[in-house]
């Protein structure tokens, strides 16, 4: 079975790219970061010096192993899903859960290793251009150098191993779950339909969202920027819980979008069809839209009304606020990059998923203009959807942290920083789908329906 | 049921449904070419129902694809209904094929989203004409699934989807009517059903079906066959019976098979 691990990756690396790219930046990120650690160790850093370089460490470390974990399992479960034909084969013949579980692990677990060796390179890079910005910022000494030792390397790959690991198996266990027959017929109708343990999680996820702004509005009033702490996480809870309840959401969505979209023609009907019957794939291609625009629009509006904060008070910012400010706009790239990959492998892989149904359109008389027409406006509902959710669960960061340090539930921020999240949102989705779908229709539509 | 029925007064329509003059089709590069197609000429009446059969890889889905549109022929010239097949790119195609050409797929290929309602005014929609509801669900009745308007595709058994594929392909009221095996995946009770609908198209409404098919059965629903073998024509049979039919597929399967090692033989494989 691991054999057979290794075929399929020489023989398809195409399909694990997105998997492979998550960890590759993943592990470059989680390296540049824990080099600083390493930094503080070799030159004998002490004091302030040490504290910052240290916290760099582990505060983003830790935030990049969760988001590792997830874009990991995000992608791999991907990959296998789209497989479900060659994993119902494999079983016909004769192969076990656990021998399906090996091998996807072990796919997995060479990819793990593969990826952060090679980022190890671009972590160094990273980790040095991370220690000029301190430098620059006088956060750190400028005479304190830089290193990349044990610790770094051992976490990236540590790290990255793990998670790809668990995501493997988390995903395997699934995937050899399925019976034969039904992994065969799995596509012919998703309905989206909200199960109660996913409910409950939203529920539960919500619920702390809710808690945490609570907290910040009361105990946390006039604490000044320890207040951020405890605002900080409530837009990636809210996001996490009304990504849990995008099945919900999109169909009540397209249910109130559904005549404005039809006004489009053909397109339109289809398009809106589609989201109404196909709403668990619709559903999973929102998530990473909510994620992004929720933590996107909630940090750098939280950073601005610090930011706003400190000005109005008269006094120049403290090391650790730089600092912090440092860490905020680390965290947003970070989270950028991992739900623009994230968002990225969904609508390729639901994409190239469609390309049977496609080609049954066009056999039915659907120029490929029309076929792209339909994915553009399911693009633009699912931008809308995911945009408005990512929108409620910003606030649930920013009002709570306005009220807590300046009294005022109004943030400050410019109005361009939310439109230039949504408008990226909204570029990357379309681009990718269109992208995704031109590719498809490239492929003779008689081939399509057969493939 | 499908339309109007044959011109009234026999004003005689155009003919010919369709006419293949000299067409090749070659796949792969240079060193590995496939001849699909090696100079079919054919012409088909309107209002005819042909059967092309042959053994397998003899190019009969070839055929189908290159007469329908679908494909683009190597060389030599199409012309469905009069007008030629030729235009850039799909969009052109596609415009061309809604005016003129039905089908009929082995796989149905109904979209799995839309009900069977849906599926059978699609291409009227997509063609951006008028949609006249009561006369899909007319056809749809027609075809005995009146009571099925709002069910997905994946609801209906596959006899039931060959005959939602059959209202919609004669919803637009083509000129000429292609089948890819429509009765590969059914059982013969659904197939010898959707044989008769195909028949009544013909015969009643004066539509020009041609099918390809393994099944001699199925083929002797047909007003003639057409044999294929190694991409050309190699016999034409009228009036065929099931027997017929399968008597001629014995012999041409051998024929090939002999051809085929003697050529190898020949080449000292």
């Amino acid at each position: 079975m691991v054999a057979l691990a290794l075929r399929s990756l020489r023989k398809r690396a195409g399909a694990f790219t997105a998997s492979f790219l998550s960890m590759f930046l993943g592990s470059a990120i989680i390296m540049a970061f824990a080099s600083m650690y390493d930094t503080a160790e070799a030159s004998g850093a002490t004091g302030q010096t040490r504290s910052t370089l240290v916290t760099m460490a582990m505060v983003v470390g830790g935030w990049g192993l969760l988001l590792v974990v997830f874009a990991v399992t995000s992608t791999l479960t991907l990959s296998v899903r789209q497989r479900a034909a060659e994993m119902a084969l494999l079983k016909s013949v004769g192969a076990t859960p656990a021998q399906l579980t090996r091998m996807i692990v072990g796919e997995a677990a060479v990819l793990a290793v593969l990826a952060a060796l090679l980022g190890a390179v671009p972590g160094a890079l990273g980790g040095r251009g991370l220690l000029g910005l301190l430098h620059g910022t006088h956060q750190v000494p400028g005479d304190v150098p830089y290193a990349f030792g044990a610790f770094a390397l051992g976490t990236g790959v540590g790290v990255t191993f793990a998670s790809a690991a668990i995501a493997a198996l988390i995903t395997a266990r699934r995937a050899a779950r399925v019976r034969v027959t039904e992994s065969l017929m799995a596509a012919a109708a998703d309905p989206g339909r909200l199960g109660r343990r996913r409910a409950v999680f939203a529920g539960v996820f919500l619920f702390l969202a809710v808690d945490e702004a609570v907290v910040t509005m009361t105990m946390m009033r006039g604490k000044g920027t320890d207040a951020m702490a405890a605002s900080g996480q409530a837009d990636i809870l809210a996001a996490i819980g009304l990504a849990l309840l995008a099945p919900v959401i999109v169909r009540r969505a397209t249910a109130l979008l559904g005549g404005p979209v039809r006004a489009f023609g053909v397109a339109g009907d289809l398009a809106v069809t589609n989201l109404r019957r196909r709403t668990g794939a619709m559903a999973s291609a929102v998530t990473p839209i909510i994620l992004f625009t929720g933590i996107a629009v909630g940090t750098l509006f939280l950073q601005a009304t610090e930011n706003a904060a400190t000005d109005r008070s008269g006094v120049a910012a403290t090391a650790d606020q730089k600092g912090v400010e440092t860490l905020n706009l680390v965290v947003i790239g970070m989270v950028v990059l991992f739900a623009a990959i994230m968002l990225v492998n969904t609508l390729v892989a639901a994409t190239a998923h469609r390309r049977r149904e496609f080609g049954q359109a066009r056999l039915a008389g659907a120029t490929p203009a029309q076929v792209l027409g339909t994915v553009a406006l399911e693009s633009a509902v699912l931008t809308v959807v995911g945009a408005a959710c990512g929108t409620v669960a910003s606030v649930f960061t920013i009002i709570p942290f306005a009220v807590a340090r300046k009294g005022s539930a109004v943030p400050d921020g410019s109005a361009w920083i939310y439109v230039g999240v949504v408008a990226l949102a909204a570029v990357l989705t379309g681009a990718t789908a269109l992208g995704a779908a031109r590719r498809a229709v490239r492929t003779p539509a008689v081939d399509a329906v057969t493939a | 049921m499908f339309g109007h029925k044959a011109r009234p007064g026999g004003a005689a329509p155009s003919s010919e449904a369709l006419r293949l003059e000299d067409v090749r089709k070659v796949y792969g590069a240079e060193d590995n070419r496939v001849v699909a197609l090696d100079g079919v000429s054919l012409s088909l009446p309107a209002g005819s129902f042909t059967a092309v059969m042959g053994p397998s890889g003899s190019g009969k889905s070839t055929l189908l694809q290159c007469a329908a549109g679908l494909d683009k022929p190597t060389g030599g010239r199409v012309l469905v209904d009069g007008a030629e097949l030729s235009g850039d790119g799909e969009a052109a195609l596609t415009k061309f094929r809604r005016e003129r050409i039905g089908f009929v797929f082995q796989q149905f290929n109904l979209l799995p989203t839309l009900t069977v309602l849906q599926n059978v005014t699609l291409p009227l929609k997509l063609a951006g004409r008028r949609v006249d509801k009561d006369r899909a669900r007319e056809i749809l009745g027609r075809v005995g699934l009146g009571d099925r308007l709002g069910h997905l595709p994946a609801e209906l058994s596959g006899g039931q989807q060959q005959r939602v594929a059959i209202a919609r392909a004669l919803v637009t009221e083509p000129r000429i009517l292609f089948g890819d095996e429509p009765t590969g995946a059914l059982d013969s009770r659904s197939a010898r059903d959707v044989l008769g609908l195909l028949q009544e198209a013909v015969r009643v409404y004066g539509r020009t079906m041609v099918m390809v098919t393994h099944d001699p059965v199925a083929a002797a629903h047909a007003d003639a066959v057409l044999y294929l073998a190694d991409g050309r024509i190699v016999g034409h049979q009228s009036a065929p019976t099931a027997e017929a039919v399968a008597e001629r597929m014995t012999r041409l399967a051998d024929e090939v098979e002999r051809q085929r090692t003697s050529g190898r033989a020949q080449a000292g494989v």
